[in-house]
């Protein structure tokens, strides 16, 4: 069976629904406090970096957690190229690494800036549409969803907007395709604009792999949409229409939400057979 | 020609210690950070053609008995109008600095905004922000080693060289001596460079 570890930082707040999804999937998945011994981690086939406020998002979300030795220990892992995601401040953590994009190795190319919105300044927490995008990380977290599906993800960030300042960097990002998720409108649209785009990202980013495609960081938070009773009964369009039609059904509530997929691409990748329930 | 306005906490500052905690693990042994302390930077930019002095008696008065700036039961602040600020800024006895700034426009539009709705100020063009970050340090031989310190904790290169801003998103000024304050707009007012032109 495939094992994921996800590390349980001071201040994260999402480790125990990101192990229950991964469970979901067939991935036997273990919480790993962060001061561990940090050797563990090599016993794992793919890691998660959870939502949440490592050390309280002080000087920066991310900084500090990036120091880690057990997120140094990950980074080592994911050369070989096990799976990572960072999902949200997991995210932010695996940016201020330099893992992702990693286009110039051991060197931080990104930054997670604070949204930039008009007239909404701060943090954003509702839910938006994501869409997958042709990419090295395909094959690990998007083999699950088709090119022109997208599914209605909660996010919940004040530092979400993906920059550069690197025109090469911002330039190989794309030509790369290393944007595997993207922001888009209700019809599926790139979001051009406010509210679709929540944060003003380079690219209408959601989601940057790294080069060799095993390393994804994520804003939006998939954990919190892998069961169809996550979805809100009011979201339009067809996954609010499935959410409707199960209304007081309580078998059918339990079945795969539109964040499974990241979780049951991650377990394809692993070689692992889905569970009943699970998305194909 | 801006008025200046500085806050700092006065109870245990968590992030500056956190920093400082950060930090020491990022030395080798032999280079001491001895302290980090946070400060708030703001600056009032006046109108085109407006003297600061026309608004900045009543912006001292808005800052006193306003909690848009100060909450006076965790902070302290120093505000200098354009005649009380001198022609440059001094780190503090025994330390060095960075000035750090979004690399987005620095003007706060809903922090003046909000002073504005309930302080008309007339002649208050814009409020500027920037954070400094004061650090102590010294090396084997007892010197601060400014530009040692400023490359293993300023901005942000890799994993173990960079610390207290991120260069994507932020743009630095280095403060190793006394600033001219008109260096200081400058800094905040035009766009920030790459950062390999910094």
């Amino acid at each position: 069976m495939a094992r994921a570890a996800v590390l349980q930082i001071p201040g994260v707040n999402c480790e125990y629904e990101s192990a229950r999804a991964l469970e979901a999937v067939g991935i036997e998945a273990r919480i790993i406090r962060f001061n561990e011994a940090s050797s563990v981690l090599s016993e794992f086939d793919a890691f998660v970096l959870p939502g949440g406020f490592a050390f309280q998002d002080r000087i920066r979300a991310g900084a500090v957690a990036a120091k880690l030795p057990a997120v140094e220990r990950i980074a080592r892992e994911s050369e070989s190229g096990k799976p990572v995601i960072g999902i949200c401040n997991g995210a932010q953590v695996l940016v201020e690494t330099g893992i992702v994009p990693g286009i110039h190795p051991g060197r931080v190319e990104l930054a997670l800036a604070p949204n930039r919105a008009p007239r909404r300044p701060g943090y954003q927490c509702r839910w938006i549409h994501v869409r997958p995008s042709e990419g090295p990380g395909r094959a690990t977290f998007a083999a699950t969803i088709a090119l022109d599906e997208f599914v209605p993800l909660p996010l919940a960030h004040g530092e979400g907007r993906f920059t550069t300042a690197d025109p090469d960097v911002r330039a190989r990002i794309e030509s790369q395709g290393l944007v595997l998720f993207r922001y888009v409108d209700g019809a599926g649209h790139p979001a051009d604009h406010y509210p679709d785009d929540p944060n003003g990202a380079m690219f209408q980013a959601a989601g940057i792999t790294n080069v060799a495609g095993n390393v994804l960081a994520f804003m939006p938070h998939p954990e919190r949409a892998a069961w169809l009773r996550m979805m809100p009964q009011d979201w339009p369009g067809a996954w609010g229409e499935r959410r409707r039609a199960v209304i007081g059904k309580f078998d059918a509530l339990e079945g795969a939400g539109p964040g499974r997929f990241l979780f049951a691409s991650l377990a394809k990748r692993l070689g692992v057979s889905t569970p009943q329930g699970a998305p194909a | 020609m801006s008025a200046v306005l500085l806050t700092r906490l006065k109870i245990t500052d968590l992030t500056a210690l956190t920093a400082l905690e950060a930090g020491r693990r990022m030395l080798p042994e032999g280079h001491a950070l001895e302290r980090i302390v946070r400060e708030e930077l703001f600056l009032f930019e006046p109108e085109s053609g407006v003297a600061p002095a026309a608004f900045e008696q009543r912006l001292h008065e808005a800052i006193e008995t306003s909690n848009f700036f100060v909450n006076p039961n965790k902070e302290r602040f120093r505000f200098l109008t354009s005649g009380q600020r001198g022609a440059t800024w001094s780190p503090p006895e025994g330390a060095w600095g960075i000035l750090a700034r979004s690399r987005d426009d620095t003007r706060d539009e809903g922090l003046r905004a909000r002073l504005l709705r309930e302080h008309p100020l007339p002649g208050l063009a814009a409020i500027r922000r920037a954070r400094a970050w004061w650090l102590w340090t010294r090396d084997a031989s007892g010197a601060p080693a400014k530009e040692y310190f400023y490359v293993r904790l300023g901005p942000l290169q890799g994993p173990s060289k960079g610390l207290l801003l991120n260069p994507h998103a932020e743009a630095s000024l280095r403060i190793f001596g006394d600033v001219a304050w008109k260096d200081v707009e400058r800094f905040l007012a035009e766009p920030a460079l790459q950062p390999a032109a910094a």
